[in-house]
Order: C-alpha cells, then sequence, then structure tokens
C-alpha cells in the first residue's frame, strides 16, 4: 500500500520536474522575442504593455550590429568551406586507409573539440603577435577554421563509416575502376555528411564568441562580439532584436538539418525503443 | 588499403590547418608559460629568463580558489543537468509517440544549438531586474545582487544548455536498456520506483557518467555565461584567462593558466573515453 503511495507521488513529482523543466527551457525565450517588441523607448520591466517593431528598425539601421553581422557571414561562408574541404580530405584518409598511427591522428584532428575555445583564442593571439599579423580577418578565419574543422571530420567520418564497403567492391566487381567507384558510390551515399558537417561548421563560426574575443581589431569584429560590448554598455533592446534574428537562424537550421539528415538519425535510434 | 602518396596529399590541408592554427600557437604558449612577465608588451621578451614563477603563483590561495569554484559550480551544474535530464531523456525514449517524439528531440536540439549570446541576454531578462530577479530572491530571502542570486544565475545559465545535452545523451542510453527487465522486476512484485532505481538507473551509469562529465567539461570551459551573468561577483578559470589578457596584459600568466585549463580538460574527457570503451568492452 505504501509502495502505492510512493509511486503515485513519485509519478507526479517526476511529471511535475519535467514541466518546470521545459519551462525553464522555453519561457526565457519567448521573453526575449516579446521584449524585442516592446514599445518603450527604455529597458522596462516584462511584460511590455505596447508592442512596435522599433528595435529592430534600430538593429537593421545601426552599422555597428550591420558590420559585425557582415563579418560574420564572411568569416563563417569562408571558415566553413575551408574546414569542409580540408576535414572531407582528411575523413576520407581516415575511413579508407590503414596506417600506423591512424587513431592517433584522428584523436589530433578532433581534439580542438576538447579544448577550451579561450585556451584557443589565447594561444592564436599571442601566435599571431609573434609573426607580426595584427589584422583582423586573417586571426578571425584562422581561429574559426580551427574551431570549425573537427565538426566537418566528424560528420564526414560518420558519414562514410555507414558506407558498406560491399559496395563499393560490388562496383569494382562491375568493372568500375577506384576512382570511378568512389565518385559514382562512395561520395553521392557520403555527402549527406559533408553537407551536414559545412552546416555545423557555418553555425558554429557565427556563435562563436570565446576565440573571437581574443583575435577582433578595432574595425574588424563578429556580431556575437558587438553585442558583448552593447551587453555591457547599453541597456536597451536592440540585443533583444537581433537576438531573435539569430534565433530565426537556429530554428532555419534546424530544418536544414532535418532536411538533409532527419533528427532521428543525429540522435540515433536504440534496440529497445518502443 | 595502404596509404599511397594521393592519401598523403589528401592529408596535407588538414595536418597543414592543424599545425599552423593549433600545434604551433600551443606550444607558443607552452614556452611563454614559463618566461618571466615583462610589463607592457604582447608575449614576453625574447630575452626573459625562464621561470616557474607563472605556475607557483596559481597555488596562491586566491588562484586556487577561482579553480575550486569552477570545479564546485560545475559539478553542481552538471548533477542537477543529469537529475533534470534524465527524467525528460526517459520520457521521450519510452511515453512519447512518434510525432511528438520527433518534436520533442526537435525542441531539444533547438535549445541546444542555440546561440550562446541569445541564450545569456534570454536569462538575464528574464532572472534579471526586468523579469522575475526581485520575486524570486524574496521568495528565497536574499539579495538580488548578491552573490547568492548571482551564483544561482549562472547555474540557471549553465543548466540551459547542459539539460539538453544531458537529455540527449542519456536518450541513446536508454533506448538500449532493455525494458522488460523492470518490468519483470515489477509483474515479480517490485513497487515500480524499486524496479527503476534498482534495475534502470544502474543499467545507465555508463551513460550518466558520460553525460556527467561532458557536462563538467563544458563548465570547465565556460566563458561567456560566466562572463555575461556572472557580472563580474562570479568568475571562471576561463575568464581569469581572458582578464590577463584584457585587463592587466600579463601574458605569461595567461599561458600558464591556459596550460592548467587544456591538461584538465583532455585528462577528464579522455579519462572518460578510456573509462566508457573499458566497460563496454568488458560486457
Amino acid at each position: 500500500m505504501i509502495h502505492r503511495h510512493i509511486d503515485n507521488f513519485g509519478a507526479w513529482a517526476i511529471l511535475f520536474a519535467i514541466l518546470i523543466t521545459v519551462v525553464f527551457l522555453f519561457a526565457p525565450i519567448i521573453v526575449s522575442i516579446l521584449m524585442s517588441f516592446d514599445a518603450r523607448s527604455y529597458l522596462g520591466r516584462f511584460p511590455p504593455t505596447e508592442f512596435s517593431f522599433q528595435w529592430y528598425a534600430r538593429f537593421f539601421s545601426d552599422t555597428y550590429y550591420l558590420t559585425g553581422l557582415r563579418t560574420s557571414l564572411v568569416i563563417a561562408t569562408i571558415a566553413a568551406t575551408v574546414s569542409t574541404c580540408a576535414g572531407v580530405c582528411a575523413a576520407i584518409v581516415l575511413d579508407r586507409y590503414d596506417f600506423p598511427g591512424k587513431q592517433a591522428l584522428e584523436t589530433v584532428f578532433l581534439s580542438p573539440l576538447v579544448i577550451p575555445a579561450v585556451v584557443i583564442g589565447f594561444a592564436l593571439l599571442l601566435f599571431f603577435a609573434l609573426i607580426g599579423v595584427f589584422q583582423g580577418y586573417p586571426r578571425l578565419l584562422a581561429g574559426h577554421i580551427i574551431i570549425t574543422f573537427p565538426y566537418t571530420v566528424r560528420t564526414t567520418l560518420a558519414g562514410l563509416t555507414g558506407i558498406r564497403r560491399t559496395l563499393t567492391e560490388a562496383a569494382m566487381t562491375l568493372g568500375a575502376n577506384e576512382r570511378q567507384a568512389f565518385w559514382d558510390v562512395t561520395f553521392p551515399l557520403a555527402r549527406t555528411g559533408m553537407v551536414a558537417g559545412a552546416v555545423f561548421a557555418f553555425a558554429f563560426s557565427m556563435d562563436d564568441v570565446a576565440v573571437s574575443l581574443f583575435l577582433t581589431s578595432p574595425t574588424t569584429y563578429t556580431l556575437p562580439v558587438a553585442m558583448v560590448s552593447m551587453m555591457r554598455t547599453n541597456f536597451d533592446l536592440t540585443i533583444a532584436a537581433a537576438s531573435v534574428v539569430l534565433m530565426l537562424f537556429t530554428i532555419g537550421l534546424i530544418f536544414v538539418l532535418d532536411w538533409i539528415v532527419g533528427l532521428e538519425r543525429l540522435i540515433g535510434g536504440g534496440i529497445y525503443r518502443s | 588499403m595502404k596509404l599511397n602518396r594521393g592519401a598523403v596529399l589528401l592529408l596535407v590541408p588538414g595536418v597543414g590547418i592543424l599545425l599552423a592554427f593549433l600545434v604551433l600557437p600551443l606550444a607558443n604558449v607552452v614556452e611563454e608559460s614559463i618566461r618571466l612577465f615583462v610589463p607592457g608588451r604582447i608575449g614576453a621578451a625574447k630575452d626573459a629568463p625562464y621561470t616557474l614563477f607563472n605556475y607557483a603563483e596559481l597555488l596562491n590561495a586566491t588562484y586556487l580558489y577561482y579553480f575550486i569554484e569552477t570545479a564546485r559550480i560545475g559539478c553542481v551544474a552538471s548533477v542537477v543537468g543529469i537529475i533534470l535530464g534524465f527524467p525528460i531523456a526517459y520520457a521521450i525514449a519510452r511515453l512519447l509517440g512518434p510525432i511528438w517524439r520527433k518534436f520533442a528531440v526537435g525542441f531539444l536540439i533547438g535549445i541546444m544549438f542555440l546561440s550562446t549570446l541569445v541564450r545569456v541576454y534570454a536569462l538575464q531578462l528574464t532572472f534579471g531586474p526586468t523579469g522575475i530577479a526581485k520575486f524570486l530572491s524574496g521568495l528565497l530571502g536574499v539579495s538580488m545582487n548578491g552573490r547568492i542570486y548571482t551564483e544561482l544565475v549562472v547555474v540557471l545559465g549553465l543548466l540551459h544548455y547542459l539539460i539538453p545535452i544531458a537529455a540527449i545523451t542519456l536518450l541513446g542510453t536508454i533506448q538500449n536498456v532493455n525494458p522488460r527487465l523492470s518490468e519483470a522486476a515489477q509483474a515479480l512484485g517490485a513497487p515500480r520506483w524499486v524496479a527503476h532505481l534498482t534495475i534502470t538507473v544502474p543499467l545507465c551509469v555508463p551513460g550518466l557518467l558520460s553525460a556527467f562529465l561532458i557536462s563538467f567539461t563544458l563548465c570547465l570551459s565556460a566563458f561567456v555565461v560566466p562572463m555575461i551573468l556572472g557580472k563580474g561577483k562570479i568568475l571562471f578559470v576561463s575568464n581569469l584567462i581572458y582578464a590577463r589578457f584584457s585587463e592587466i596584459a600579463n601574458y605569461p600568466s595567461g599561458s600558464a593558466i591556459s596550460i592548467i585549463v587544456l591538461v584538465l580538460s583532455l585528462v577528464i574527457i579522455y579519462g572518460v573515453t578510456y573509462f566508457v570503451s573499458s566497460r563496454w568492452i568488458k560486457h
């Protein structure tokens, strides 16, 4: 009898905990979306009483943000392209060839994932000072390439290992040479992993603060860096408007990922899933 | 296949990027960390004498305090994140139908991918003076500008991305635990909570452990959350490195802290991988 009560109480307590957690995860997003439409001209208390688009107008007419946004887009595009090319090449070798030290090389390729971003930013800052490079673009590009590179290696590798070797062998039995088998069979099947890697790379580049903060110059800065300095000095809601713009970007990203990979595949199935 | 010339050429871009943008800069940091600090320049002077002072300095109670605080707050956030993430993962794996399941996973991934700044700013609006700061701090009986409330907001900031990460990590684990086992226990008379605590949870230990260590490593390298939500009252080790650069320009000391943080993160991450994989192989 007492166990029945504990069971019931436990089930309700857990349900309540889940509910609170979901509210905690979701509510701040709703708050910042609503606040970004606030018609008051100052940072007032939530909830806003009247709504307007003034903060969006401010955001899209502020050259400080727009310069940051443009730099972010340029850096993210170049960094994602470079690291996807390098990452795909590296992943192909790691998947198809055997050589001593392969495991170690893979670990090293993926290591920027586990090195704290601040450490990478700090190290690059010192290194570029040592070799005498002080411009924003090359420094930011280097930082963004190194933090996005492991994502492209990992997703491409995951895509390649999912392709059964027998498919390539079948193509070769049917008369294709190694090159044809690669381009006609392996490559189209591995494309999903490559595109996913490029999307991840672009997203992480757009989001980075810790590395960029060390590598910006007074004239070259990314949108997140601009937002951080505004957060410290300004108390208006243009940042909320900027946040909503970035959120739309995240939602777009989720749809793209679902479209090319499928969210289910991203987390993987299980043996016992009801 | 054996390595041939074409394959080596394919490795060149990747290895080049790593050497130029990671290995050499880190090697430079190691060298820098054992140089004597000379104020007023980026990087130590070429002829600065070698010293272990930058490391010895970190044993000082003031610096040790930052490391301990980072570890303590990170540990609390990781444990709470797993306790809250586990039921969510369980509900998604076992209780939801395919459509809701996809919706829930999409929601978690969306929260996980949310730009760090968007997250931090949203939490600041919600738990700051414009939001429920007054109410919540009143409820807890602390000052809304005090250290306790600030620490709470920092922990919430960390939780906002740790919970989805823990839930997604544990989702994979729970999907691989046979539900028949706890059902069998219940059929044999065990109450539901006993069945879950003695069967489901122990079978998830490797997943729980790796979720904890992933969370903990993320906390150790957290930077934006303490920088914005900590309001200068709560500083993590990452913020200490940044302050070494932006405020006092002491590069050798920043290098020494970087090396310590780097070694700690690598030991924890590769320690986990080793532990988890050795457990999997044993079974």
